[in-house]
């Protein structure tokens, strides 16, 4: 979810967050503990990395995007998910038919 | 405007669970998506905002700073964070039985009177909770150090896992005679059920006395007949 949060472009913590609530629909409500410790993970696994930095109304906000490997990762698990969702989709179908 | 400064100086609170290299470098940034992420007039964290930060300053801790690439140094920790499950598991067993005063006689060997346990269980349970907390705490300090890339910390674990061994194996003696573990053929075995409900002792065996029978009891062991020592 973080990374196909990067997947546009660099964001900050907090656009992190709101974003992750909007691409699922608002089931998915990341606390700033959790995110912060999977982002740690993220960097020292070289997936993302520190894009920027600025200070907005007197505090600090950190932009991150996704690094090379961290693309390759989240393009490689979509098409893998992708693919599993096609076979679900395909099957479900010929299920239908063969009901009716 | 107070509010805000109230909510700030709790989530700091907070934020103390986290190791200080962590916080020098993400505290102002984490405090600006907590303090962006709470609603108006919010003066104290939520309970699950506290408990997430709670629970991942101690993750940031205890996790391997290592890269993911160090496999066997990662599985070194693990076993590590292992053995202080196990040392827990042991204190909550110890405090378990710890009331029961008929443990003690099963380790004295029946040495003092009850009066005497009575005196010296205060004792007997400090140093018992102290000797099962100390294997935890090295645990933890070693998967720490490991996880860091202290390469003593790995000669050290592997020196305390060979005493934690050796602890495990003398516990056995502190066991009641005639407990499930015990090699000697000349002491009691356990015995059929049937013979005890029955009231049958087999041939060379007495009865077991009702307070050993208690120990055995509250040990968790079979009660059945104890054959005569030669």
């Amino acid at each position: 979810m973080i990374l196909t949060a990067l997947a546009d472009g660099a964001q900050h913590g907090y656009g992190i967050i709101t974003d992750v609530r909007d691409i699922s629909g608002g089931q998915v409500r990341l606390r700033a503990g959790t995110l912060y410790m999977a982002l740690d993970r993220l960097r020292a696994d070289e997936l993302i990395t520190v894009d920027r930095e600025e200070i907005v109304d007197g505090r600090l906000r950190r932009y991150y995007r996704l690094t090379p490997a961290g693309t390759k990762l989240l393009a490689d698990e979509a098409a893998r998910l992708q693919a599993h969702a096609s076979v679900a989709l395909r099957r479900l179908n010929l299920a239908g038919g063969m009901a009716t | 405007m107070t509010d805000q400064a109230d909510l700030e100086r709790a989530y700091r609170r907070l934020l103390a669970w986290y190791p200080r290299e962590f916080r020098r470098e993400n505290e102002q940034e984490i405090l600006a998506v907590l303090m962006a992420d709470a609603p108006d007039g919010q003066r104290r964290p939520g309970l699950a905002q506290s408990a997430d930060l709670i629970r991942s300053g101690l993750w940031m801790r205890l996790r391997p700073s290592v890269p993911r690439s160090a496999r066997t140094v990662r599985a070194a920790v693990r076993l590590m964070y292992a053995g202080a499950a196990v040392s827990t598991v042991n204190l909550i067993l110890l405090l378990a039985l710890i009331g029961d005063v008929e443990i003690y006689h099963a380790i004295l060997r029946h040495h003092l009177t009850a009066a005497q346990v009575s005196q010296v269980s205060t004792l007997f349970i400090t140093v018992c909770i102290l000797w099962d907390l100390v294997p935890i705490a090295v645990w933890l300090w070693m998967a720490q150090a490991c996880g860091r890339g202290r390469n003593w910390a790995r000669i050290v674990s592997t020196v305390l896992f060979g005493a934690a061994t050796l602890n495990l194996t003398s516990a056995f003696n502190w066991l009641p005679p005639g407990n499930p573990f015990d090699p000697r053929p000349d002491v009691l075995r356990p015995d059929p059920p049937g013979a005890v409900l029955a009231g049958r002792p087999r041939r060379g065996v007495a009865p077991v006395a009702p307070r050993l029978q208690s120990v055995l009891q509250a040990a968790g062991l079979h009660a059945g007949p104890v054959a005569r020592t030669l």
